[in-house]
C-alpha cells in the first residue's frame, strides 16, 4: 500500500488509487480506508489541500527499515529484556568459528 | 492442621525459587528433553507460587481459628500474610505491565514489517526486509510474521531458508512466546535486587532447542546446522537476546546426535523425560495434597458446625 512512496510529492486519494488501479482491480473506498487508516497510526501524514486531503509518508522506506532492524537487534535488559523477539541465533560472543565449524563436520558425519 | 503448614510452605517456596532453578539451570539432561524440561521448569515455577501463596493463606487461616493465639503468633502470622498479599499483587501488576508492553511492541513492529517487507519466492511464507545483516526472526502472536533479511536469503541455500523458515514457524505456532512471557512475568514479579534470570534464560534456551527439533524433523540435521554455522556469524549483538544459556555451538553439537540419544550416564532420552515428567507432576501434586488439604480440612472444619 505504500504507493505513497513511489511519489515524491504528497499525494490525493485519486491519485494513489489511479496509480494502484493501473496494476490491479481496487475500490477508490479502500485505497481512501487505507490511508486513513495509517495516517491513523501516524504513518502517514494527512495535509489538507482546499477540499480534499493530501497524503505523504510520515518515514521514508530507509528509515522505517532502520527502526524495525533496531527493534529487531535491540540490547534489551532489565524489564523489556523479555519483550524482545524469538530470533534464529542468540549470542554468538563465546563461540569462535572453529567450535562451529567443528559441531557441523560431527553433524554432517553423524547424518551421511 | 499444624502450626508448622505455613513454615514447610514457606520453606518449600524458598527451596523453588533458590537452590532448585540453580541446579536445574546447571544440568545438562535437559538438553535430551527439552519438552520435558520446560515442563519441569514451569511445575517449579507453579509450584513456588502456590507454596508462597499457600503460606500467607495457611498462616492467615491459622491466626483466625486459632483458640487462643499469643501475640508473637499474630504478629509473625500477619507478616506471612502482608507477604501473601505483596506477592500477589506483584505477579498482577508484572504480568499487566509485561503483557502490554509486549503486545505494544509487537504490533508496531507488525505494523511495520508489514509495510517494509516484501515477498520472496525464497521464503514462502515469510516477508522479507532490506536491512544489512543475516537476520531471522518472529514476531509472535495471534497474527504472527516470520520476518527474514535479504542478506540473510543470499546467504542461506534454500534447504537452509527452509530450515530456518521451519524454526521460527515452530516457535510462532507452538505459541513458545506465551511460555516464555510467563518466566518473564516471574521474573519481574520479584524485587530487583534477589531476581535471578536463570529461569527465564533456560526456559528461552529450551524454547530454541524445541524450534530445533521440529525444523530438524521437517528438514533435517545438516541443512539446519549448516543454517546455524551461517546465521551465526550474523554480527548480533552480544546477548542482545536468546539464550546465552544455550549458544548456536551448543545447538549444532546437540543436532549431531540422534534424536534418540543417550545422556553422559547412558540414560535414554526417553527415561530423562518421563523421570522429569513424574517429577513435575510431584512438584505440584505433593506440596498440594500433603500440605494444602489438611489446611482446607481444618478450615472447613472451623467453619462448620
Amino acid at each position: 500500500m505504500e504507493q505513497l512512496w513511489a511519489f515524491g510529492s504528497p499525494a490525493t486519494v485519486r491519485q494513489v488509487h489511479e496509480a494502484l488501479a493501473a496494476s490491479r482491480d481496487i475500490a477508490y473506498t479502500t485505497v481512501m480506508t487505507v490511508l486513513d487508516r495509517l495516517a491513523r497510526k501516524g504513518s502517514v501524514e494527512q495535509l489538507r489541500d482546499g477540499r480534499a486531503f493530501r497524503y505523504r509518508p510520515a518515514m521514508s522506506r530507509e528509515e522505517l527499515t532502520a527502526e524495525l532492524m533496531h527493534e529487531a537487534l535491540d540490547t534489551v535488559d532489565g524489564s523489556d529484556r523479555t519483550a524482545a523477539l524469538l530470533r534464529f541465533v542468540g549470542s554468538v560472543s563465546e563461540d569462535d568459528a572453529r567450535a562451529l565449524r567443528e559441531a557441523l563436520e560431527a553433524v554432517e558425519r553423524s547424518s551421511s | 492442621m499444624t502450626e508448622t503448614t505455613p513454615v514447610v510452605l514457606l520453606a518449600l517456596a524458598l527451596l523453588l525459587t533458590g537452590p532448585v532453578p540453580a541446579l536445574l539451570a546447571r544440568a545438562s539432561w535437559p538438553a535430551l528433553a527439552p519438552r520435558a524440561a520446560l515442563v519441569l521448569w514451569q511445575a517449579v515455577a507453579l509450584a513456588a507460587v502456590l507454596s508462597a501463596l499457600g503460606a500467607g493463606a495457611s498462616a492467615g487461616t491459622l491466626v483466625m481459628t486459632h483458640p487462643s493465639p499469643s501475640s508473637w503468633l499474630v504478629v509473625l502470622h500477619g507478616v506471612a500474610f502482608l507477604l501473601t498479599l505483596v506477592v500477589t499483587a506483584r505477579l498482577l501488576w508484572s504480568a499487566h505491565m509485561l503483557g502490554t508492553a509486549l503486545r505494544a511492541r509487537r504490533r508496531r513492529q507488525r505494523h511495520v514489517v508489514d509495510l517494509v517487507g516484501r515477498v520472496d519466492g525464497r521464503a514462502p511464507g515469510a516477508l522479507v526486509v532490506d536491512v544489512a545483516r543475516p537476520l531471522a526472526y518472529c514476531i509472535p502472536g495471534v497474527r504472527s510474521r516470520v520476518v527474514v533479511s535479504a542478506p540473510a536469503l543470499d546467504a542461506l541455500e534454500a534447504d537452509e531458508t527452509a530450515a530456518v523458515l521451519a524454526h521460527e514457524r515452530a516457535h510462532v505456532r507452538a505459541r513458545h512466546d506465551l511460555v516464555l512471557e510467563g518466566f518473564g512475568v516471574l521474573h519481574d514479579a520479584f524485587p530487583r535486587l534477589v531476581r535471578s534470570s536463570v529461569a527465564l534464560e533456560s526456559a528461552a534456551g529450551l524454547v530454541e532447542m524445541l524450534a530445533d527439533d521440529a525444523a530438524r524433523r521437517r528438514s533435517g540435521a545438516v541443512p539446519l546446522a549448516r543454517a546455524l554455522v551461517r546465521m551465526a556469524h550474523a554480527p548480533v549483538p552480544a546477548g542482545a537476546l536468546g539464550s546465552a544459556a544455550v549458544t548456536p555451538a551448543m545447538r549444532i553439537r546437540r543436532l549431531a546426535a540422534s534424536p534418540s540419544a543417550r545422556g553422559s550416564h547412558g540414560v535414554p532420552a526417553w527415561l530423562v523425560a518421563a523421570l522429569a515428567y513424574a517429577v513435575a507432576v510431584a512438584l505440584v501434586a505433593v506440596p498440594t495434597v500433603a500440605v494444602a488439604v489438611p489446611w482446607l480440612t481444618a478450615l472447613s472444619r472451623a467453619l462448620g458446625p
